[in-house]
């Protein structure tokens, strides 16, 4: 019996060997520029003109994005503007539960280095340095024609394979955990297990495991659900009890 | 039957349960996030979780030079800028004794009408959104950007002008803007009607912000509630009329109240505000050709430029309320401290959790929307 040769390694970074794999992929990869569902995260001040850019003038609509209320249904994460440390966990968190293959564009200046706030000390300066970004546009603030202009470059990217953040994401986890590490403390550990979904897309490389993510498995505590905000067994009658 | 050594479980009743609302959540206003208690969905308990937007503005001009930071102010509140820029340049006028041209405080006055415009439109959409009348968002964004296009025109920028400064404005107006201004009130104007059948009368509208998050007039007196937000309880209080800056004095202008003080109320109020500041625009469109004049008093080199020590605070009405600036200069190039007393911060922690009590889950949103708390300013 003739063997049929079929690359095993056909990973999903890599060209496949096999033409009608090719196709099919480049297929995929059109389907998939052309509906793109946008998380409805507005981080900073360039959130205001998402607003024209997606409504009648300008219509996000027309290139087939659409905001999208819930992460797991999402294929791109807008930061626009300045993150501040305490949205930069909940960014990183929301990042984590986005199915694969997800996009990150940085609007404004202030994701790229600092830009206005440079000397802030409430601010991360670099997203890059804690999530992979597919593309930025800058300016304070980018115009809703530079957002649209972005946008169609991201597809433009989807289709020829290049925007693959994503993959970056797995293949150096132990370099961008360990940035997270250094703002956030040693204890810092998300729910998603990236190193699990590493393996799981094949992307799991020299950079997937190293000294912080050893300082995670030893940081780790079972996640529990968090502290009640509120004493229990209040109801309307007790309201009172609530106004501290 | 129980068995002898039967012993209820105690836990809380499962009607009770506690609810993160935001940061990322479609009904919330911008990165903000409200910690809900709720029974049923009756919120019993509310908590405003704020920082989320923190950058230390008030920490950052204490290291920047005084003309730096008129760069730096309009940052503060997105939706709203102009009044930012108006007030710090005011302040930092007021230490250094300085006059401003007549026809500059005109310009003034005009872009801040304008941005009151701006900002009210957006927050009709943002509230109709809230409602489930997706239309009316599509329509305030869309007028919005008309005047966006008239300060994009005037000064280079859409949303941040960076316009005023001590001392006046930057550049006069170009040619035949007046204009355009005035085509675009007419515009603005003649779509009132169809925002008032979409939305203001709006049935769905009406019967969703009736007696939602009412407020009397002695509860908003004591929580700091200002602009239409306290208008919208029958006290006709507004620092344009009754701390008059610039040239107010010089220009006819109503007070509009209701007084119910429920997030529909307070929508009205907005909505005759912007018929209000229409026709301000248009008495400043007559009046303007006949100021003649320089735009801005000179200044002295802005890179060693030492206000004198001092202390002041001005204040300006906002779209959202009362805005005040205290600027404190020990003599030398950077101020030595500035507070920003803004009214969202007032609306969007205290009052909102007030007023969120006893309302259902899908009307905290609405609650929100109708303070027109702006969350970049509440955390600064």
């Amino acid at each position: 019996m003739k063997e049929i040769d079929i690359p095993i390694e056909a990973s999903v970074g890599q060209s496949r060997t096999n033409p009608l794999a090719r196709v099919f992929d480049e297929l995929v990869r059109f389907c998939r520029s052309r509906s793109m569902f946008m998380l409805h995260y507005c981080t900073g001040c360039g959130a205001i003109e998402l607003p024209p850019a997606m409504t009648s003038r300008f219509d996000m609509e027309r290139l087939g994005i659409q905001p999208m209320v819930t992460p797991r249904q999402a294929d791109i994460l807008l930061i626009t503007g300045y993150v501040s440390i305490k949205t930069l966990k909940r960014v990183i968190l929301t990042y984590e539960q986005m199915g694969s293959p997800k996009y990150v564009i940085g609007i404004c200046s202030c994701t790229v280095n600092g830009g206005m706030y440079w000397q802030s000390y409430a601010t991360a300066k670099q997203l890059d340095q804690y999530l992979p970004v597919d593309l930025y546009i800058a300016g304070c603030m980018p115009r809703p024609e530079a957002v649209l202009e972005g946008m169609r470059k991201l597809m433009d990217r989807i289709r020829s394979d290049e925007a693959d953040g994503w993959k970056d994401y797995y293949r150096r986890y132990d370099w961008y955990l360990g940035n997270q590490q250094h703002l956030f403390g040693d204890d810092w550990q998300t729910p998603a297990d990236v190193i699990g979904e590493a393996s799981h897309y094949d992307l799991a490389g020299p950079g997937t495991e190293g000294e912080h993510t050893r300082l995670l498995q030893q940081c780790q505590k079972p996640l529990e659900p968090q502290q009640t905000f509120f004493q229990i067994g209040g109801s309307l009658e007790k309201k009172g009890e609530f106004h501290e | 039957m129980r068995p002898e050594n039967y012993q209820a479980i105690s836990h809380p009743p499962s009607n009770e349960y506690e609810l993160n609302f935001g940061p990322n959540h479609p009904g919330i206003e911008g990165n903000y996030a409200l910690k809900v208690k709720l029974h049923g969905d009756v919120v019993v308990a509310a908590r405003a979780d704020g920082g989320y937007l923190h950058r230390g503005f008030e920490k950052l001009m204490e290291g920047r030079l005084w003309i730096q930071n008129i760069a730096l102010v309009p940052r503060i509140c997105v939706p709203d800028p102009v009044p930012m820029e108006v007030c710090y340049s005011m302040a930092v006028e007021t230490l250094n004794d300085m006059e401003v041209p007549e026809r500059a405080q005109w310009l003034r006055v005009l872009q801040l009408e304008l941005s009151r415009i701006a900002a009210h439109l957006f927050t009709f959409g943002g509230h109709a959104a809230t409602t489930g009348m997706y239309t009316t968002m599509y329509w305030g964004v869309a007028d919005r950007d008309l005047i966006l296009d008239l300060f994009e025109e005037w000064t280079g920028g859409r949303v941040y002008h960076i316009y005023n400064i001590p001392g006046g404005v930057r550049r006069d107006i170009p040619e035949g803007f007046l204009d355009r201004v005035s085509h675009t009130m007419d515009y603005i104007e003649s779509r009132l009607p169809d925002y008032d059948n979409l939305f203001f009368t709006n049935q769905v509208f009406v019967d969703r912000a009736k007696d939602t998050g009412p407020m009397n007039q002695q509860q908003a007196l004591e929580w700091g509630v200002t602009g239409p937000n306290l208008r919208a309880t029958g006290l006709a209080f507004d620092v344009r009329r009754d701390d008059p800056y610039l040239v107010y004095d010089q220009i006819d202008f109503e007070i509009p109240t209701e007084a119910p003080g429920d997030a529909w109320a307070r929508t009205l109020v907005r909505r005759q505000e912007l018929m209000q500041s229409i026709h301000i625009v248009r008495q400043i469109v007559e009046k303007l050709p006949s100021v003649g004049g320089p735009v801005r008093t000179p200044i002295p080199n802005p890179l060693a430029w030492n206000v004198p020590a001092g202390e002041t605070y001005t204040r300006v009405e906002s779209s959202k309320g009362e805005l005040g600036y205290y600027v404190v200069s020990d003599g030398s190039d950077k101020p030595y401290r500035v507070h920003i007393r803004g009214p969202s911060s007032m609306h969007a922690v205290r009052v909102l959790e007030q007023l969120s009590l006893g309302a259902r889950l899908e009307d905290v949103a609405q609650i929100m929307f109708s303070l027109d708390a702006c969350p970049p300013e509440v955390d600064r």
